[in-house]
């Protein structure tokens, strides 16, 4: 019953060739990369992030004590979102972490998330907040047509956003240009 | 043992990371902007990975790693855990386990498929031909090795495999692939929409089929199959509550097997089942989960085992948190009424019968301090033949650091009779099932390590299994008795690096050595080389590479050895598969795969003394399309 050893051989050398040249493709390796987390863990440590690199017109904080993030259709990051804000501020603001639903009031909102559980009614979410100071983040391919600022795409593993600026700019919403470096892609005005 | 006594105390493996996830979230938001938009997503998944911090020896299988593998059903897709150990008999029937005792009639394993076991009570393990999902619409696949019986029940003794399939809010749209090769064909569509806003849902379609192998001596196989399913799921959504409801309906069509003159028949089988479950957030950290299922399956199969059994699952478990607790319990009920058509190899006496299972179970998790976490818990499992079994476990996990974690378990799991040790008799061969044949006992104790640093992740556990009254059997007329002990030990590695951002590199080897010894007061001829007690390699590893060449295209190899079988003897072998894509456009993939590309062919398995059945060399090219 002897049958691989000699062409296994071979093949192995062929094997041990192949993995070089793979690594060799792969060109230089990025200084270093951190541990792997969860998807949802990642978009909402963005979600708190983004406050820090938009600058919000002032009657955006009128009368406000809170830096309000709402969430429509995404649970899952709503319930990241509210693990992690702790004692956290943004723009020297406590963090409130609201969840809504299509046709609820934006009053004092800052910052809106439509996860992809709300893809299919997103222009009409997105329409109602047109213009007024609210970072419309979204996480679907339609998310920047729909108008959307801020798209989330996952790509080579790792969560990256697109930025649309005209829509920012009907808001009054000024976004640093640091977050526009991160950006995947930017469409400017 | 005090087996009546209700034990209240209780693990969670999944409600585990909950306590760290907020440590690791935390420690995100404190990465830069930059630092953020470089972090890899563990899975492509929308909701947390669960098990990711448990005191036990857990591999996820990934939605990335399926997609990069090329894989095209689900018994191939567990060739990614490299704690399983996965060997094809034939074009469709697979030896699939973790921690020894292979064998075509596998039985110390439990297998879930969106919470629904497939676990047949015929011989307490799963049919391989009569499974498959739509592998796209698979979220993650938990592959648990060693013990899950406190929170699964019997059977989890060697392990637990936990298939997940997304959402139909995450599968929206349309995705159709096709593919053909020099061994097998696939075809499948899946739709998904949506209800209304807050209901989704999705239907597919998928069909598959293999060609016919040649055994070893150059005689046909008869495998050739044709296997298609049909499904659906509904997830809908209202205030705290969730609900699900799916179903599956399939079909195997074998080919007729020939004997000299004789015609023995097709192999074919059909089934379907339905699940609904029901979710409901009471309140911070507490959750409850309803659900139930009913599951039909007839399986024509005039030579092994001609059975039609219908199934009823009914489970209710409660998930909460308080101060430094977090505990889930629960209770479940399952009855699984079969009708068995004399084979050539069985007859079973009486040939139809109904079994109840009733279980309760109940694991805690206690923060012992900022690093140390006790995970206890016990099931107590009531079935018709041995009544109650107790089944407890205790973990103890130590986050020594940041990226180091220590565990250690200890546990007591079952596998408790089928019916096939109960009833079953052969025309064939002077064969009866044992009356007094009892569960078979395995006390389990692991001590594992996991780290993650910078790009490297890496973990490792040993493992030590004492078996006690393991199935034996007789001289003719042979009677099943619990005459076989000792114990199975050994470890299970993996590692990932993410060499750069565009390779990573996976590998994974396990060992495993066994002690078995047959009782002196035993008359079974074959003891310890008994064919249907196991088969397995004492040693197998993998490694794979993927490679993204460019945003368009990405290449994929993968190697494995698994070393020689000892009862009946098979030599060791090597193989390599290897995949290439491109895409065309955002919607369309392209891609060719090549499996077991070292050798012209061989076998992975063999069941009897009979010549195995010869894997061939394959290419496979396939397209997939997604859209809207």
């Amino acid at each position: 019953m002897a049958r691989t050893p000699a062409p296994a051989r071979s093949a192995l050398g062929a094997i041990v060739a192949l993995a070089l040249l793979l690594a060799l493709w792969s060109g230089a390796a990025p200084a270093q990369s951190p541990a792997p987390s969860s998807e949802t863990d990642i978009k909402a440590a963005f979600l708190y992030k983004f406050g820090d690199f938009v600058q919000w017109p002032p009657e955006a904080f009128a009368g406000e004590d809170r830096f309000v993030v709402g969430v429509m259709g995404a649970d899952e990051i709503a319930e990241a979102l509210e693990r992690l804000v702790g004692e956290r501020r943004v723009k020297g603001y406590p963090i409130a972490v609201r969840r809504l639903r299509p046709g609820d009031s934006l009053r004092g909102v800052h910052v809106l998330f439509v996860g992809s559980g709300e893809s299919g009614r997103l222009a009409e979410i997105l329409a109602a907040a047109d213009a007024q100071p609210i970072l419309a983040v979204t996480d679907s391919e339609a998310g920047l047509r729909a108008g959307s600022m801020i798209n989330f795409v996952v790509e080579n593993q790792r969560v990256r956003f697109d930025i649309a600026l005209p829509p920012a700019e009907r808001a009054r919403l000024k976004i640093s240009s640091r977050l526009l470096a991160v950006a995947r892609k930017v469409i400017a005005s | 043992m005090p087996r009546r006594r209700w034990h209240a105390a209780s693990i969670a493996l999944f409600v585990c990371a909950a306590a760290r996830a907020q440590g690791d979230i935390a420690s995100l938001a404190d990465l830069s902007l930059e630092e953020l938009a470089n972090v890899p997503v563990t899975s492509v998944t929308r909701r947390p990975e669960p098990l990711k911090d448990a005191a036990a020896s857990i591999y996820v299988i990934t939605a990335e790693e399926i997609r990069r593998s090329g894989v095209r059903t689900l018994p191939e897709a567990l060739r990614l855990a490299p704690n399983l150990t996965v060997a094809r008999i034939d074009a469709g029937q697979y030896a699939i386990t973790a921690r020894g005792f292979n064998n075509a009639v596998g039985n110390k394993l439990l297998v879930l498929v969106d919470g629904r076991t497939l676990y047949t009570p015929v011989f307490s393990g799963v049919f391989w031909d009569q499974q498959d999902v739509v592998l796209e619409d698979v979220e993650r696949i938990e592959v648990i090795s060693g013990p899950g019986a406190t929170l699964w029940g019997a059977n989890a003794v060697n392990g637990v495999i936990n298939v997940i399939t997304k959402s139909s809010s995450d599968t929206l749209g349309t995705l159709a692939a096709g593919g053909i090769g020099n061994r097998d064909r696939l075809a499948l569509a899946r739709y998904g929409g949506r209800l209304s806003g807050d209901a989704t849902y999705r239907i597919y379609g998928k069909y598959s089929d293999a060609r016919e192998n040649e055994k070893e001596d150059g005689t046909r196989a008869f495998d050739g199959r044709a296997f298609t399913q049909v499904g659906f799921r509904v997830d809908a959504r209202s205030g705290p509550g969730r609900f699900t409801l799916q179903g599956d309906a399939y079909e195997l069509r074998g080919q007729d097997r020939v004997l000299g003159t004789l015609n023995l028949g097709a192999l074919d089988a059909s089934g379907g089942n339905l699940l609904a479950r029901y979710n409901h957030r009471l309140g911070e950290g507490s959750e409850v989960q309803l659900q139930a299922y009913v599951d039909h399956m007839a399986r024509r199969d005039s030579v092994v085992l001609h059975p039609t059994v219908d199934t009823v699952d009914l489970e209710a478990q409660h998930a909460l948190a308080f101060g430094r607790h977090r505990l889930v319990y629960g209770a479940g009920y399952r009855a699984s009424h079969d009708d068995e058509e004399p084979a050539f190899f069985s007859v079973f006496v009486p040939p139809s019968d109904t079994l109840e299972w009733w279980n309760v179970f109940a694991q805690d998790e206690i923060a012992l301090s900022e690093a140390l976490t006790l995970t206890a818990g016990a099931k107590v499992e009531r079935n018709d033949y041995t009544g109650e079994e107790f089944l407890p476990s205790v973990r103890l996990g130590w986050r020594v650091s940041p990226s180091h974690f220590l565990w250690t378990s200890l546990s007591r799991a079952v596998r408790s009779p089928s019916r096939f040790d109960r009833a079953v008799a052969s025309p064939a061969f002077p064969v009866a099932a044992g009356p007094d044949f009892v569960s078979e006992v395995a006390k389990v104790y692991e001590l594992g390590y996991r780290a993650s640093v910078s790009r490297l992740s890496f973990s490792a556990t040993a493992f030590l299994h004492e078996w006690d009254r393991l199935r034996s059997g007789t001289p003719p007329p042979l009677v099943l008795e619990n005459k076989i002990s000792g114990r199975m030990s050994g470890t299970e590695m993996w590692a990932t690096l993410q060499a750069s951002e565009r390779l990573r590199i996976t590998g994974g080897l396990t060992t495993l050595h066994d002690d078995l010894q047959l009782d002196p007061t035993s008359t079974d001829p074959f003891g310890t080389e008994n064919v249907t007690l196991r088969n397995d390699p004492s040693r197998q590893w993998t490694l794979r590479a993927s490679l993204d060449m460019s945003e368009r295209q990405e290449l994929q190899a993968a190697l494995r050895h698994v070393s020689a079988l000892p009862a009946p003897e098979l030599d060791a072998y090597t193989a390599l598969d290897l995949r290439y894509a491109w895409r065309p456009s955002k919607r369309v993939e392209l891609s060719v795969v090549g499996e077991n590309l070292l050798d012209p062919r061989h076998p992975e398995f063999a069941t009897s003394a009979a010549p195995p059945v010869e894997l061939r060399r394959s290419v496979f090219v396939a397209v997939r399309f997604s859209g809207f």
